[in-house]
């Protein structure tokens, strides 16, 4: 090829854009920032599989009821909490949470003996609970200093409801990874004696019960409730009768520590004092003040008085881990995998057409599809083993697409005219564009469904179609015509 | 290149679309009876079915891992080269697992290990059984609307669920379960058909010409189309089953398989139904 057919080419904005596309993603994958311990890795993110690492599949033992009475919604929860033995929250006017693996059809007397009528029911939790998980694993994860923890909550397609949650965690085996996710904090309750000086007076397993942050009618203020244990009760009875917090509320705040680190003090309000004069008192408030700050606070003592537990109870329903060794195997076999199917697609080709310059352009615009799909990904999308094979897969129709075109602008052997080769690029980019959409359609449910971990496939096989037909299938037009019409 | 023999114009639509058809409903009973005995079209693996899966590198021969393990729901020993095993147990309770982790923590440390619980994969089904649905329907809607002519388009749709019956009766017969891996790539399989498909309709319906030769370049398009795609998805194939990347391997394995029923579908079935059209008439 002559240097004036480069530079011909390169004025052409179909290539332009190639050639841009391509050194973007090489300095995205490289330079930005700059990591050359990975070696050729870059900066591309890959998955548990190829990495090294653990993950746990939990599902909330909770159900949304959609429920319709005449009566009191209060009398309605108070009854559910007491029979079902398990907290109940109203979400919404006409939906309640109930914290418990419970099913439909022994709630239905429990409704119906209240007067109420259950409307839906689904299994799973309120994105606000769903979100408080997420905030608390997100907690224990970052105290214990791990950069690379991933934790998605999960929707069945069909249900609007969190059903589960997903943590991964790399470098990190089975066993740390269920101690970091079973951990509870160290909960305690002190009381101010005299200047800074605080006693003991309970630990968080005499907490039976945390409420949600909640605004109290009279004074607007919002607060957490807890309850304790009859033990509890007696001795928060009794450490504020012995130091006088009962007598001078005020002089004798009461703390709250999780793990040794203050995370709430104030005094006993007056009620309280009166109340605990005359016996022990099981449910406590603890308040926060107005606002959005109060709200806020709120949020965040209620994770304390759980001392990191979660406010729903999950169950394991599927885990796993990849040693670091075999995730490094694992990324061997796959790199090799895909450099001998575009070495084989270059042979198959070449036994087709003999003709190198038409052979080396399929091969270089396959490889720079590969290229800025990676280059994308690497923002986007984490490479586990299913989306290598949606990679593969994508240098299959890839090179597919690129012997269309050829066989579309070639008919007859003849090398056509301009005008002839636009309208048969034309008829080419047609077939083209129709397999594309077909291709893209059958993988979307895949791509959007929350629960697959096949997601990665979706995507990666979605967005090399979509460069394929956007990008490089017009650049290779274009190189071809150069090259047949020299 | 064995396919390339095959001279497309030698037959009349009938006897093209007769083996397809044939096959066709060979895979309709196969699926039918296993739908019937096990409620389910096809024997699910274990991501469906709940279970634990490990892939290992060890010296130790199969008659050693099932007797490591004999006290366990072992399904399966599958073995790759330098030593790779993939060992697949059924469900079990909390307690038993518990102890299987334990034992396989022991024996092979560097174990990958898998596990999917019973009504989860339960989930998982109903979820991949929405997908392949979902993805049916968007492809049949893209074709009927790119061609806007019924009997091109339900010729197209119609391969592309003979691609997929096939297969899945294939896998059904030799063994291969359905997974989310091999899910993903029934789903591509639609895809990967209609290329075939569209390309074949376009060239009949849309170049002027005479069938004959029309037919026989679509054909030797296609047939180096679907051969390029095998050799990468075979190299895929070879690689990951060696190197005992499973998931890539259930993929490829079922890609494979697919390609090839694609072939006579596309060549046969798809190919028989236009000619016929053409030669009624029905072409403008």
């Amino acid at each position: 090829m002559k240097s004036e057919t480069i530079v011909h080419l390169i004025k052409d904005w179909r290539v332009a854009l190639l050639i841009v596309l391509v050194a973007g993603s090489l300095i995205g994958i490289y330079l930005t920032p700059p990591n050359p311990a990975n070696g050729l890795e870059g900066n591309l993110q890959f998955g548990l599989d190829l990495q090294g690492g653990s993950w746990l599949q939990m599902e909330f033992q909770s159900v949304v009821v959609a429920y319709s009475t005449d009566k009191p919604v209060g009398d309605l929860i108070e009854n559910l909490q007491k029979s079902l033995e398990a907290d109940v929250i109203q979400i919404d006017e006409n939906h309640l949470e109930i914290r418990k693996g419970v099913s439909r059809a022994d709630l239905e007397p429990l409704f119906a003996a209240s007067d109420a009528k259950i409307v839906g029911y689904q299994e799973g939790v309120s994105s606000f609970t769903a979100d408080e998980v997420k905030r608390i694993l997100n907690d224990k994860v970052n105290a214990l200093g791990m950069q690379d923890a991933r934790i998605n909550l999960l929707t069945p397609t069909g249900s609007e409801y969190p059903q589960y949650v997903r943590i991964e965690l790399a470098g990190v085996d089975m066993a740390t990874a269920q101690e970091i996710v079973g951990k509870q904090g160290m909960f305690e309750i002190r009381i101010q004696t005299t200047g800074n000086e605080t006693e003991h007076v309970l630990y968080g397993d005499q907490i039976t019960s945390v409420g949600v942050p909640q605004r109290s009618p009279e004074t607007q203020a919002w607060g957490v409730g807890f309850t304790l244990s009859d033990a509890g009760a007696q001795a928060f009875r009794d450490a504020a009768l012995r130091y006088g917090a009962v007598d001078n509320p005020n002089a004798h705040n009461l703390v709250m520590l999780l793990d040794n680190k203050t995370v709430y003090s104030a005094p006993l309000s007056g009620d309280l004092a009166a109340g605990l004069r005359s016996a022990p008192v099981r449910s406590l408030s603890a308040s926060t003040g107005t606002g959005d700050a109060g709200l806020e606070d709120a949020m965040t003592l209620e994770i304390h008085l759980r001392a990191g537990a979660l406010p729903v109870k999950v169950n394991v329903v599927g885990s796993g881990s990849v040693p670091a060794a075999l995730g490094e195997h694992f990324k061997t076999t796959v790199a090799i995998a895909g450099l001998l199917a575009l070495l084989t697609v270059g042979v198959v080709v070449y036994y087709r057409y003999r003709e190198p310059s038409i052979v080396i352009p399929m091969l270089a615009i396959n490889l720079s599809e590969i290229i800025i799909l990676l280059g994308i990904a690497r923002f986007i999308q984490q490479l586990d083993l299913a989306s290598i094979a949606g990679l593969i897969a994508v240098i299959g129709t890839g090179i597919d697409q690129l012997v269309i075109i050829t066989d579309e602008v070639l008919h007859e052997g003849r090398v056509p005219s301009p005008n002839l080769y636009m309208k048969r690029y034309g008829r080419a980019f047609g077939i083209i564009a129709i397999a594309a959409a077909t291709v893209i359609i059958a993988m979307l449910p895949l791509a959007l469904m929350d629960l697959s971990t096949l997601r990665g496939f979706a995507i990666i096989t979605i967005l090399g179609t979509m460069i394929g037909i956007l990008v490089t299938r017009p650049a290779y037009g274009k190189v071809i015509m150069e090259i047949l019409s020299k | 290149m064995e396919f390339a023999r095959y001279d497309i114009n030698k037959y009349s639509p009938r006897q093209m679309v007769a083996l397809p058809l044939v096959l066709l409903l060979l895979a309709g009973i196969v699926l039918g009876y296993t739908t019937l005995t096990t409620g389910l079209p096809l024997k699910p693996g274990i991501d469906f079915a709940g279970g634990t899966a490990v892939t290992a590198f060890t010296s130790d021969s199969r008659e050693t891992i099932e007797a490591t393990f004999s006290g366990y729901p072992l399904l399966s020993v599958g073995e790759g080269i330098g030593g790779g095993k993939y060992i697949q147990f059924g469900p079990m309770d909390d307690a038993r697992y518990q102890s299987l982790v334990a034992l396989i923590n022991e024996k092979y440390p560097d174990a990958k290990v898998d596990q999917i619980g019973e009504t989860f994969g339960k989930t998982l089904q109903g979820q991949a059984f929405l997908a392949l649905l979902f993805s049916f329907i968007g492809m049949s809607v893209v074709v009927v609307i790119a061609f806007r002519n019924l009997v091109p388009a339900g010729a197209v749709v119609l391969s592309a669920f003979a691609d997929i019956a096939v297969t899945a009766a294939i896998m059904q017969i030799i063994g291969i379960p359905l997974s989310l891996g091999t899910t993903a790539a029934l789903l591509m399989l639609i895809g990967y058909s209609v290329d075939s498909d569209i390309l074949l309709t376009t060239r009949l319906l849309k170049r002027k010409g005479k069938l004959d030769e029309k037919l026989a370049g679509a054909f030797r398009t296609g047939i180096i189309m679907t051969t390029t795609t095998l050799a990468a998805i075979a190299a895929m194939w070879v690689v990951s089953t060696a190197g005992q990347v499973q998931i890539i391997s259930e993929i490829a394995s079922v890609l494979l398989i697919g390609l090839f029923v694609d072939l006579m579908n596309t060549w046969m079935l798809n190919a028989g139904i236009l000619k016929e059209y053409i030669l009624r008439g029905g072409k403008k």
